[in-house]
């Protein structure tokens, strides 16, 4: 591949990083402290590409065209792929379909058993109290003291639908949406078929003690109050 | 995937260009993707309509997007020490025998805080600058495993499970500095590719060595960033067909844990930083298969063989993959077994 294909290349490639990072879709790829290292590393491809280029028309490596490459950088050809996924496709966050994928809710377990609710610090004040479903769903697992009981919880997720019930549901991410995992909580006591999988809601629910255990594995039932249609979240993972 | 086909079918063209006729370059190659991919959007889009795909491609484009910064900052390294840290300057530094030199580079790796993707292109600029083989491999396995960033994240994942993250520092370092041993015994220089050796010449005046590091620096970010592609590529395609609820089932069987860990580090391709959090969420699992799984993935994955092999050279790469993974479960179970009772 030729430098000057090269050089078109990385640029495309490092304004691609800085087009998801200005307009927000990087959310849907990397958690958010990743914004600033993806805003450095297409600066640096795109000057990389531009001293290149610079020093090309300037005449500046005539004297070194001759002995490196001109083959071995093939497998550049392979940057397309991201350039184009990211400005033609951009692909969506994702939702039911990797949340069907998986089985259970893989929450961990806090790892001093015996300590009991000084694990879980008290819940917050407010009626409904509005939780993240990964902390919902290890309270409702794990907490001895029982803080979720009786308690209305609201849940922002996206819709699942699986077998005959329905789910509300959200990915949890550490780095990048390669490690995501899936966190859902049954809903009971409401029809909900009309919303397909993967509309946004905000749910106000409570907990069905003892409902998230082995058996069901560790995916908590619980009773719905209200649910209503909400856009996607600037963020669509929780972290 | 069939443009990257059709583009290699071209791109011979350029090496051997005719004496008389004009052949198409490169650049028009690309600019004619670019126009049919921009004409056939709805087309492609609508191709990937399907559940699986889509979450495929959502997982690609984050293994791309969460590893190029890292490489980003391996290529400035790697083009650093190409232009302003010379050959003889190294061979100062480290000891001369390779039994000692091995160890310092596993703690050289502690110093420098890299993810997996970055050290490839480091290792092989220490290659080129007369760093033993051993030497190189030691520091290309220990970087990404053994540093603060990694060990803090671990400490995170593992609340009041401390012994967890001093069992990863050891596991990780043994493996590293077993494999510099191993190398510095049975290597051989003539595994490594042809182009991965050549020798860029000493800049000559200070211009120049600025020269040097920006035309390296680019020249790594190209090569190795098709690889970093494929390694996205396959991991996408892992993630997807490898179902998770695998590891469920296993619970408490101990060897088969172990293996099955082992086969997912390399498959699931995570990074080093975020693998802690993962693992820690297997709560079923006992801590040593978990352990396995923290040594073996910052060690070897589908993504390092893919830049391994391309930056390094294939037949490095399928030797030097296979043993790094017997090491690193070999390193991870003693180590466990001594520390994690």
């Amino acid at each position: 591949m030729r430098r000057e294909t090269q050089n078109i290349l990385l640029v495309l490639l490092g304004g691609a990083l800085l087009k998801i990072s200005f307009t927000g879709t990087y959310l849907r790829y990397v958690k958010p402290s990743h914004k600033w290292l993806l805003i450095a590393g297409g600066t640096v491809m795109v000057v990389l590409a531009a001293v290149s280029i610079i020093r090309e028309i300037r005449g500046a490596r005539a004297h070194a065209a001759g002995h490196d490459h001109g083959h071995g950088a093939r497998s550049a050809w392979l940057l397309v792929l991201p350039v184009l996924a990211v400005f033609l496709v951009g692909p969506a966050a994702l939702g039911a379909d990797s949340v069907e994928r998986a089985s259970g809710n893989a929450t961990a377990k806090p790892s001093t058993e015996g300590a009991g609710s000084e694990l879980f610090p008290p819940l917050p004040a407010g009626d409904p109290v509005a939780l993240p479903l990964n902390d919902f769903s290890a309270r409702a697992a794990w907490d001895k003291g029982h803080s979720l009981d009786n308690r209305r919880a609201r849940l922002t997720g996206f819709i699942v639908h699986e077998g005959g019930d329905t789910y509300v549901a959200r990915l949890a991410i550490s780095c990048c949406a390669a490690d995501a995992f899936p966190v859902k909580i049954k809903l009971l006591d409401r029809q909900l078929s009309n919303l397909p999988d993967d509309s946004w809601v905000e749910a106000d629910v409570t907990l069905r003690p003892g409902s998230a255990t082995r058996a069901t594995e560790y995916v908590p039932s619980v009773t719905t109050h209200t649910v209503r249609r909400i856009d996607q979240p600037e963020d669509p993972y929780e972290h | 995937m069939t443009e990257p086909a059709t583009a290699a079918a071209v791109g011979p063209s350029e090496e051997d260009p005719g004496p008389r006729r004009r052949r198409v370059t490169s650049l028009e190659v690309l600019c004619g993707l670019l126009v049919l991919a921009l004409v056939g959007q709805q087309w492609i889009a609508d191709q990937l309509d399907v559940p699986a795909i889509q979450t495929g491609a959502t997982v690609f484009v984050a293994v791309c997007v969460q590893a190029l910064p890292f490489l980003v900052v391996g290529v400035l390294i790697s083009g650093a020490i190409a232009a302003f840290v010379s050959a003889d300057l190294l061979r100062k530094v480290l000891p001369r025998r390779a039994a000692l030199a091995v160890p310092v580079a596993g703690i050289a790796g502690v110093a420098l805080p890299n993810c997996e993707c970055a050290a490839i292109p480091v290792a092989r600029r220490l290659i080129q600058q007369d760093v033993p083989a051993s030497v190189a491999v030691t520091f290309l396995l220990a970087a990404p495993a053994v540093n603060p960033i990694v060990l803090v994240a671990t400490a995170v994942a593992f609340p009041g499970e401390p012994r967890m993250v001093l069992a990863r520092f050891l596991g990780s370092m043994m493996t590293a500095v077993v494999m510099g041993w191993v190398w510095a015994r049975f290597g051989r220089m003539e595994w490594f590719a042809e182009r991965a050796l050549r020798r860029l010449p000493e800049p000559a005046g200070h211009r120049d060595r600025w020269g040097v590091f920006f035309e390296t620096a680019r020249q790594d970010l190209v090569d190795a960033g098709g690889f970093l592609v494929v390694g996205g590529l396959t991991a996408a395609v892992l993630n997807v067909v490898v179902p998770r609820s695998w590891v469920d089932t296993l619970g408490e069987q101990m060897l088969l844990g172990i293996l099955v860990m082992a086969v997912l580090a390399v498959v699931l391709a995570l990074c080093s930083e975020a693998d802690a959090f993962v693992v820690a969420s297997l709560s079923t699992m006992p801590l040593l298969p978990r352990l396995v799984f923290l040594v073996v993935g910052p060690a070897i994955d589908i993504k390092l063989f893919a830049l391994q092999a391309g930056t390094l050279g294939r037949r490095f790469a399928v030797r030097f993959a296979p043993m790094t993974f017997a090491v690193a479960i070999l390193s991870a179970v003693v180590v466990g077994i001594v520390l994690l009772p």
